[in-house]
């Protein structure tokens, strides 16, 4: 059984809130979560970035949580981008087919370089 | 916290073994002949954000009072006997294997009016306390599906907690017109069979909550793969074949 550690941070940069991730997305994982989507969404960023470089496991009701982040994303028509996330977890987000509506940046610097900066 | 550029966690992570490895198209083997074995050959796995209706996520429980039974072995039990505890009418046709990751299995399910649905699911996870199937293109909802048992007050909790929308317009016509009621019951009735194989009773508890209400038109598409029709329009071609063999052992 995994043990029931979580923590999630969030941050800016320019436009875009950065959630640090770390720990295990398991179900105990779902308070954490959604508490800092919504903090990280209430400065209405252009984009949500979810590090993943912390994480060390996740199962499926993980993957399930992170669904749920997405689709709130695409309600309110804004970007969700990942990075830090292994080879192994890529690979999960292709078999969960997650990856076909999240932008996938092997690290933070190329991931926030993607996102068009505002216009002042 | 500071990234750096280069790959965290290259080491083998702990939850490796419990996902299954990605395919591009579904491969069904060992079926049994009695089953109709339609709409899962070829297929792609679908997540709940590629189908047409509304996100749904639908959690049903019941507390195994009474039993000393601990959440690994209630799960242990469930994958060894899932087809016992499916209502009457439905069929699992299970992998050879068990329920592992990466295993494929075909469904017949219970239509309205007395069609037979074939279709199936991808076991895409699985440890010692839960287990989650994910749906193929042609299903009737697009999403997946886990299975958990935990220990909850001294008590062991069973669970169900689906993550779906319907494929595509006509399904998600049948869910708003009775299908999701019959979703709930078919739920109701697998845990109260699991409940009663542990000797507990009680009553199922559910919980449903619109995720994303709306509807995905760009997916509408997907009622191509739609396992109801190409279930329907196959009976003739079944029958067909099903004569010409008997005829061919007759003649013998």
């Amino acid at each position: 059984m995994p043990a029931q550690s979580f923590e999630a941070r969030v941050r800016r940069q320019g436009g875009i809130a950065i959630v640090d991730l770390h720990g295990e997305i398991n179900s105990f994982a779902d308070e954490g979560l959604s508490t800092a989507y919504a903090e990280a969404s209430s400065q209405n960023p252009a984009a949500i970035l979810l590090n993943f470089a912390g994480v060390d496991y996740i199962n499926s009701t993980g993957i399930a949580l992170i669904v749920g982040l997405l689709a709130q994303a695409r309600k309110s028509g804004r970007r969700l981008l990942t990075s830090g996330l292994s080879s192994h977890y890529v690979e999960i987000f292709q078999i969960t087919r997650l990856a076909d509506f999240m932008s996938i940046f092997s690290d933070e610097a190329s991931a926030l370089a993607s996102v068009p900066t505002p216009a002042s | 916290m500071t990234t750096s550029s280069s790959q965290p966690n290259e080491g083998k992570p702990r939850d490796a073994t419990y996902w299954a490895q990605p395919v591009s198209r579904l491969k069904v083997s060992g079926v049994p002949s009695e089953a109709i074995n339609l709409n899962v050959d070829g297929r792609r796995v679908m997540s709940p954000l590629q189908g047409f209706g509304q996100m749904w996520q639908k959690n049903y429980r019941i507390r195994l009072a009474g039993t000393k039974s601990i959440p690994a072995e209630v799960i242990k039990t469930w994958k060894e006997n899932f087809q016992k505890f499916w209502p009457p009418g439905n069929r699992f046709y299970a992998p050879l294997t068990s329920i592992s990751p990466g295993e494929v299995a075909v469904l017949n399910l219970s239509g309205p009016g007395g069609i037979k649905l074939s279709t199936g699911i991808m076991v895409i996870y699985a440890d010692d306390e839960s287990f989650t199937f994910m749906t193929p293109e042609g299903h009737m909802f697009s999403g997946w599906i886990t299975f958990s048992a935990h220990t909850e007050d001294s008590h062991t909790v069973a669970q169900a907690q689906v993550l779906i929308r319907a494929n595509d317009p006509l399904y998600e016509i049948a869910f708003r017109m009775g299908g999701s009621r019959q979703e709930d019951q078919f739920w109701v009735q697998t845990l109260t069979s699991l409940a009663a194989h542990f000797g507990a009773e009680g009553e199922v508890e559910m919980q449903a909550t619109c995720v994303d209400p709306k509807l995905q038109w760009s997916q509408a598409k997907n009622i191509w793969h739609n396992a109801a029709i190409r279930t329907v329009l196959n009976t003739p071609v079944r029958l067909a074949r099903s004569l010409f063999r008997r005829n061919a052992i007759n003649t013998r």
